[in-house]
């Protein structure tokens, strides 16, 4: 966590919010567009029937008042939002993007594998309470709206998916902005800059960054120490339940492969996976022998070889979002086993994936140092 | 009339003696059917090569964890069986299977087919949370007394195509003595060869029709229900966004369909991508665009690519994440492109798909 405070400005803005604060932060986009410091916003907006929420890329300022910035649901990853908008292009729309922090650091990390074009994109996260799992939303709306907002003003994490639950970098500032409403007086919240980008932006606000933000500093670090033992506990529980190969045959048993968890992953975005390419695809003669030397096999096979695959695929960017497990049919938790999966991949290397954009991917990136492991190993 | 052999044992006994004799006597090298994988009992096709194992075979377990023609697709693709095998698979997935050979997907060559009269299966969630297990003895209740056991899948309880077509042998379940006996109709010479030899009495009967008419009225009643309910909701554009508005757009639906074959769908593949200038030019016309963009588009293109061939398996319902009724929008629609026609997709290999054949009196209509 040392780099990550290191990246932190020390001083922050403090906004009046008297409005409310997601009628502030509304108001705070609004201003932006006017004074074009953004041309579009990138956004969560309520569906038509009211069930769900979409991202709306929005020119028409008026239609930001319909804006939800922190909506109960995760129903797409906005990495996948960003990457659908920049990925064959910067565009000539100066675009802010307002999301959670693990959509953030999925945007990073997407940047890092060429997915995206950040030239001219501002990314603007906000401390996140978590989602509820869709399907409990789903179920009733409305009350599901209520019970969010309830939990979230109390920071109650009770009724969050699991791995919100367990996420110690719900407030990770790693983008351009950060919204922190977290340690904020009545009525206020604060303002976070993270780049020359973000400082650029905040100027033509006439946003001062010269406001003491420990009381903030201060609430996360408390939070997030407390989610890590949470987390910690949470992985060792799930370590012993899942824990070797026959256990782990038997998390994944119900698995009917189709591919949910990996389609909604932001990190996963290869066009065509090698878990569906030519590659898994057999001639009868083959099923036929492992058949008979097995006396049976499970049809299709290799449910599991999918799983560690695309673990070892994306393992080390992975940012324990979630989307995974809201999509899954059969409830496998995958998100929670790929967050304790991702957790030790990226310990590793001593790196959070998403946190710092000039940070390299692990598996790209050669130290000096590997080089001689490697030649000892030799010896 | 047509050939059967009555087992005088309980249905469920006298399918798994018959899967064993099969392979116990050579006459097929593997067995594609239902089958216990763990001990918490999740249940997966499998490949079964050993009679041994088929003491974990559940053949009629009332779920679809995948439809089984996506399965004997993957299992022909490089080519035909290279050894006799059967499967045991539900109507739906019989006609999914053959829809795709007719789409050069894979080969019913060595494949003989075992199914059955279908009383439907539970929604998948429904095995998770223990609900297919609790309920299996008041499932076969319902089946054997011909009425529609309760919690079923929409898909399954407002089917009407619950007898196979074409398979070799049809193991008569709905409205039957299944505690008792076991009929198996052997409706083809394949059927007829490979129970050579297996105990049991030789009877020529046909289906009992009054029974089977009861068992479909009963699921057209709850099938124009189920219609209706969707007219409301499905009603022009606006209705499509109201149902479609939640899609998360995982494409699940997709990739679980029988009928959805292509290893780059066209909604997945570089043509639909937006570039920033798509963006530009579209937010120059709207003030807001929903990104990803083309949730509708998927949905309405899929249904325009695939319900001539849809089979309401249901499967599409199964992984929906967000609960939208995929299957019934797709089985309502299906049903009216393939009335246009007078094609039910599956029933015979030979006949072709209405869409990639031409009759001569449509070209006339064409040049009017």
């Amino acid at each position: 966590m040392s780099k990550l405070k290191d990246n932190l400005k020390s001083k922050g803005a403090v906004i009046s919010a008297k409005t409310g604060t997601k009628e502030s932060i509304i108001d705070f986009l609004k201003k932006a567009m006017d004074k074009g410091v953004f041309d579009a916003v990138l956004i969560p907006m309520r569906v038509p029937a009211g069930d769900s929420f979409a991202y709306v890329l929005i020119k028409d300022k008026s239609l930001l008042k319909d804006s939800f910035p922190l909506p109960p649901v995760m129903s797409v990853q906005g990495a996948k939002a960003v990457s659908s908008l920049t990925r064959l292009g910067k565009g000539n729309m100066k675009i802010a993007t307002v999301m959670r922090p693990c959509e953030t650091r999925a945007t990073i990390e997407l940047t890092k594998l060429g997915q995206t074009n950040l030239e001219n994109i501002t990314l603007i996260s906000m401390d996140c309470p978590g989602v509820l799992p869709i399907s409990d939303f789903l179920d009733d709306p409305n009350k599901g709206m209520k019970l969010f907002n309830d939990a979230a003003k109390k920071w109650d994490d009770e009724i969050m998916r699991p791995v919100c639950q367990i996420c110690d970098k719900s407030s990770m500032v790693a983008g351009d902005i950060h919204i922190g409403t977290l340690g904020a007086k009545k009525d206020t919240f604060f303002i976070i800059s993270n780049s020359q980008k973000g400082n650029d932006a905040l100027e033509k606000l006439d946003i001062k960054l010269k406001e003491n933000i420990d009381s903030w500093q201060a609430k996360i670090k408390d939070i997030s120490e407390e989610k890590q033992k949470k987390r910690k506990k949470a992985h060792n529980d799930l370590k012993s339940e899942i824990g070797g190969l026959d256990n782990l045959l038997d998390t994944f048993s119900r698995c009917i492969n189709c591919h949910n968890c990996m389609k909604v992953c932001p990190i996963c975005y290869c066009r065509l996976c090698y878990f569906d390419s030519d590659k898994v695809k057999h001639p009868s003669e083959d099923y036929l022998q492992r058949a008979e030397s097995k006396g049976s096999i499970r049809f299709l096979p290799d449910t599991l070889l999918f799983q560690t695959g695309r673990m070892m695929h994306m393992s080390h960017s992975c940012v324990s979002c979630g989307a995974c497990e809201d999509a899954c049919p059969v409830s496998i938790p995958v998100a929670q086993i790929f967050s304790m999966i991702a957790d030790e991949t990226q310990g590793l290397f001593d790196y959070v994936s998403g946190r710092d954009i000039e940070e390299p991917l692990p598996l790209v990136a050669y130290k000096e140092e590997e080089l001689h492991e490697m030649e000892d190993a030799n010896d | 009339m047509t050939k059967v052999l009555k087992i005088n044992k309980s249905t469920e006994q006298g399918i798994l003696d018959l899967l064993k004799f099969l392979l116990e006597k050579g006459k097929v090298k593997g067995i594609f059917t239902l089958k216990k994988i763990n001990k918490d009992g999740s249940v997966a096709y499998s490949l079964i090569a050993k009679p041994d194992e088929l003491k974990y075979a559940v053949p009629f377990y009332p779920l679809m964890p995948v439809n089984a023609g996506k399965l004997l697709s993957r299992f022909s693709l490089k080519g035909s069986s290279s050894k006799p095998v059967a499967a045991v698979v539900r109507p739906c997935e019989l006609r999914g299977f053959i829809e795709l050979v007719k789409r050069e997907q894979g080969s019913l060559e060595n494949i003989f087919f075992i199914s059955s009269t279908c009383g439907g299966v539970y929604p998948i969630d429904k095995s998770v949370d223990g609900t297919v297990e609790k309920n299996l003895s008041k499932y076969w209740d319902a089946v054997k007394k011909g009425e529609l056991p309760a919690e079923l899948r929409p898909a399954c309880r407002s089917c009407e195509e619950f007898i196979p077509y074409a398979a070799d042998m049809t193991v008569d379940l709905i409205g039957n003595n299944i505690d008792k006996q076991c009929m198996i109709f052997l409706n083809t010479k394949n059927g007829e060869e490979l129970t050579k030899g297996m105990d049991g009495e030789l009877l020529e009967k046909e289906i009992n029709k009054e029974k089977i008419d009861k068992f479909r009225s009963k699921r057209g009643a709850e099938k124009k229900k189920l219609f209706d309910e969707l007219d409301v909701k499905m009603d022009g554009m606006d209705g499509l966004i109201k149902i479609f508005g939640k899609c998360i757009g995982c494409h699940g639906c997709m990739r679980v369909c029988p009928i959805c074959y292509c290893k780059l769908c066209e909604f997945e593949s570089p043509d639909s991508e937006y570039k920033p200038s798509n963006y530009e030019s579209d937010l120059k016309k709207r003030g807001g665009l929903r990104v990803p963009p083309g949730t509708i588009y998927f949905q309405l293109g899929r249904l325009s690519h695939i319900s001539i061939s849809c089979v309401s398996c249901g499967a599409c319902d199964d992984v929906c994440p967000v609960d939208i009724p995929v299957a019934m929008i797709f089985k309502k629609v299906g049903e009216s492109v393939q009335k246009m026609f007078d094609y039910i997709p599956g029933k015979d290999v030979e006949e072709d798909i209405p869409l990639v054949t031409f009759e001569k009196e449509e070209f006339a209509e064409v040049e009017e």
